[in-house]
């Protein structure tokens, strides 16, 4: 009982961590932005790391999804709504959840074992005396560029997911290509793309947030930035599933209520 | 244990850090490397504890050849060299007890019990028993290296390598690490190689002294030998003065 | 100047300095001496704000500072050059960007004046024609002359050096030395060096402070702690001339 107590007041203590590391680097931003180049620097870093692992990860998502529905649809011979079903389905719920989770464990990780190592080695105090503010100069930059290019590279997971979907559904099924496109249309719906484009934004800055306050503050030599390492991807992974459940759900609220008035 | 480099040369990649060094070391000595930051002391001293593999050359630790050993004939010889390095290499989740317990753990079959009474040898041995069960990043920079020392001595390796065993510490701590170090030599009759930036505790360990310069090796000889050596390179180096050979080319 | 008042700083349970109080006179060279692990480090800290005191006061050209804000702390940080104890370089910059650094965030200078200081930088420290590369590539002592570059490209008006020296052959701990004595000749510079050199802190010091256990037990000119009678400056001075 105490135990569970303490859990979940570690579980608090984590999140108002992140929203008032998340709230630092918001007033860094708005008072003492970064020079652009530095952003630019990273998203470019980012999206070349992981474009093909990406782009990848994408297209099987597609093609599993396109297998789950194709045994079904092939049952109630509805094989022309495979492309339609199988795409609202990925880019609704697993396309994002699943590419974000690929993304914590490389960006994240990758960011965190950074940052941990230049606070461990003095790199972080050194800034500090040289006049400059480590938020500004490494954390704003690295967020940034984090969130536009995991926002990015999640929407061309989720595009590399139809052609993934596409192919499985023309080598298993048969059904060509301009029909698996046909009835995208008419079953993906303005809301269901909106909640998916949600989901990436959201995930993304979930992830920014993590990795780089992880790293940050992480203490006592290699063994420390292990631990930063192990606790983004950890903590990044837990925080994206329940942000998932959270944009979901009030997803189907507010699209009940633009139905209701 | 004796150790002998036979024309040996260490390269990476394309850059050449150590050419044609020859150089025998007898068992029982305590063989000291000094020489300029950059020159390539740390590299000769792993390649002699078998870390780095030369490119040419060849190492023989006791007459036998070091390349040509199998692997479990490697590491028979392996196990009794011990290397003290130049930032401890502690395992900081591992308490200092069994930072010390690892290595006998890894490559002896003593019982647990045998295990702990060794390790309280090796911590008596280097004065910090009572910190056996605090972690590395709870003690000193000197009690740091007396635990580095102790685990490099766990095995009670023939040969013992000590990169720098002195830097960073106060002078009584540094005092106390070279007369351990000395001490420990003549117990164990084993050889020690060590690389010092101090050439005052270069002279208070050294049997013989050598300098690693421009990718070679100048043998200097005892200690007396050293200060009265003809080379002004080797002048220049033990007295520290600014301009000289060694800092000609760097347009000081 | 510089002046601690009744400096208290604790980590945990665990106190590091217990009250010190100390004047640190306009253009002196001070080296603070000490075993290990007596919070030496931590009083240079305290001084650029990287650590903050539990109790007393810092001065710094009349300012109390141990109470300000990261951003009031900026022009104090300015006039402070703190050499870290490891290198403490930018792995991902080149060695000509870890020196303009500092350059580029303190003050306006062109391309072409920063080359010129980040050259002179590199010289006084006895490094040239390594601009381009970066700090995996060098030595341990070289980076080591590369963060002190980086420092003193900011000329400013009080150093602090953390074991400028350690692990560095007896040339390049000489040269280190000498720029110390320089800069602060030349620059009217105020330095601390925090070190554990003996021998070198009685050649260039103007005045020594020893610490054991996180106070001050001994502080006066080289002659002074020469012929000091605390046991533990007897127990230093020992080792000098061995």
């Amino acid at each position: 009982m105490m135990r569970g107590l303490r859990g979940f007041i570690q579980i608090i203590d984590e999140i108002g961590k992140a929203l008032l590391f998340l709230s630092e680097i918001i007033k860094t931003l708005l008072f003492r932005p970064c020079r652009k180049s530095l952003v630019f620097e990273q998203i470019w870093h980012v999206t070349v790391e992981s474009f093909a692992t990406t782009a990848m990860a994408g297209f099987f998502v597609g093609a599993i999804m396109a297998v789950q529905f194709t045994v079904q649809m092939k049952e109630f011979g509805a094989l022309g709504y495979l492309g339609g079903l199988a795409t609202s389905g990925t880019f609704r719920e697993v396309g994002p959840l699943l590419i974000a989770f690929m993304l914590s464990g490389k960006i994240g990780a990758f960011t965190s074992a950074e940052l941990g190592t230049m606070r461990v080695t003095e790199q972080i105090d050194a800034i500090r005396c040289l006049g400059a503010d480590p938020m500004q100069e490494i954390i704003l930059p690295r967020f940034l560029g984090i969130i536009v290019s995991s926002f990015f590279l999640l929407f061309l997971g989720l595009l590399m997911s139809v052609f993934g979907g596409m192919f499985l559904g023309y080598s298993l099924a048969g059904v060509n290509p301009e029909e698996y496109v046909r009835h995208i249309p008419t079953i993906i719906t303005a809301p269901s793309i909106a909640t998916g484009l949600v989901k990436c934004f959201t995930f993304a800055v979930v992830l920014a947030t993590i990795c780089t306050q992880k790293g940050f503050y992480a203490v006592g030599g290699a063994k420390g930035v292990g631990k930063a390492v192990v606790s983004t991807a950890v903590t990044t992974m837990i925080a994206i599933v329940v942000m998932d459940w959270l944009t979901s759900f009030l997803g189907e609220v507010f699209l009940q209520m633009a139905i209701g008035s | 244990m004796s150790l002998k480099l036979h024309e040996v040369e260490v390269a990476f990649d394309t850059q050449v850090i150590l050419k044609d060094i020859s150089l025998e070391v007898a068992r029982g000595e305590v063989f000291v490397l000094m020489g300029p930051s950059g020159h390539g002391k740390t590299t000769l001293l792993k390649t002699m504890a078998g870390l780095v593999t030369p490119r040419k050359g060849k190492v023989y630790i006791n007459e036998l050849d070091f390349a040509t050993l199998g692997g479990a004939e490697a590491f028979e010889v392996l196990k009794k060299l011990g290397m003290l390095f130049q930032k401890n290499a502690l395992f900081d989740s591992f308490t200092c007890g069994e930072n010390v317990a690892f290595p006998l753990r890894e490559t002896t079959d003593l019982s647990a019990s045998e295990i702990q009474s060794k390790v309280d040898l090796f911590l008596e041995a280097v004065g910090i028993s009572h910190a056996k069960h605090l972690f590395p990043d709870e003690i000193s920079g000197g009690m740091q290296k007396r635990l580095g020392i102790a685990r490099a001595l766990a095995l009670n390796p023939e040969i013992i390598f000590y990169d720098d065993p002195t830097a960073g510490l106060d002078p009584i701590t540094s005092r106390k690490i070279v007369d351990l170090i000395k001490d420990l030599q003549k117990k164990n009759g084993s050889t020690v190689i060590a690389i010092t930036n101090d050439v005052n505790r270069a002279y208070q360990m050294a049997t013989r002294i050598a300098l690693v310069v421009d990718q070679a090796i100048i043998i200097t000889g005892t200690p007396e030998q050293t200060k009265k050596h003809p080379d002004p390179r080797v002048q220049q180096f033990i007295r520290g003065d600014l301009k000289g050979p060694l800092t000609d080319n760097l347009g000081t | 100047m510089i002046r601690f008042k009744n400096l208290v700083k604790r980590f945990g349970e665990r106190t590091v300095l217990r009250g010190i109080s100390l004047d640190v006179r306009q253009g002196e060279i001070l080296f603070i001496l000490g075993t290990s692990g007596t919070g030496k480090s931590v009083l240079l800290k305290n001084i650029v704000g990287l650590l903050r005191p539990d109790e007393g006061e810092i001065w710094i050209d009349g300012q109390e500072v141990s109470k300000l804000t990261e951003e009031q702390y900026l022009p104090i940080r300015k006039k402070c050059g703190m050499v870290f104890q490891h290198p403490a370089l930018f792995d991902s910059l080149t060695i000509h960007e870890n020196v303009a650094f500092g350059l580029r965030r303190h003050f306006q200078f062109s391309e072409g004046e920063i080359g010129a200081k980040v050259k002179k930088a590199l010289a006084l420290v006895h490094l040239q024609g390594i601009e381009s590369k970066r700090p995996g590539q060098i030595s341990y002592g070289m980076q080591k002359r590369v963060s002190l570059a980086r420092t003193v490209a900011l000329e400013p008006e009080i150093l602090l050096f953390d074991e400028p020296t350690t692990g560095l052959d007896p040339i390049t701990t000489n040269a280190v030395n000498q720029l110390i004595q320089d800069l602060s000749h030349t620059l009217k510079t105020t330095s601390l060096v925090v070190s554990h050199d003996m021998q070198c802190a009685l050649s260039i010091a103007d005045r020594i402070v020893v610490l054991d256990q996180g106070s001050i037990v001994a502080l006066g000119t080289p002659t002074e702690i020469k012929n000091s009678p605390v046991p533990l400056v007897k127990d230093f001075m020992a080792e000098v001339h061995s």
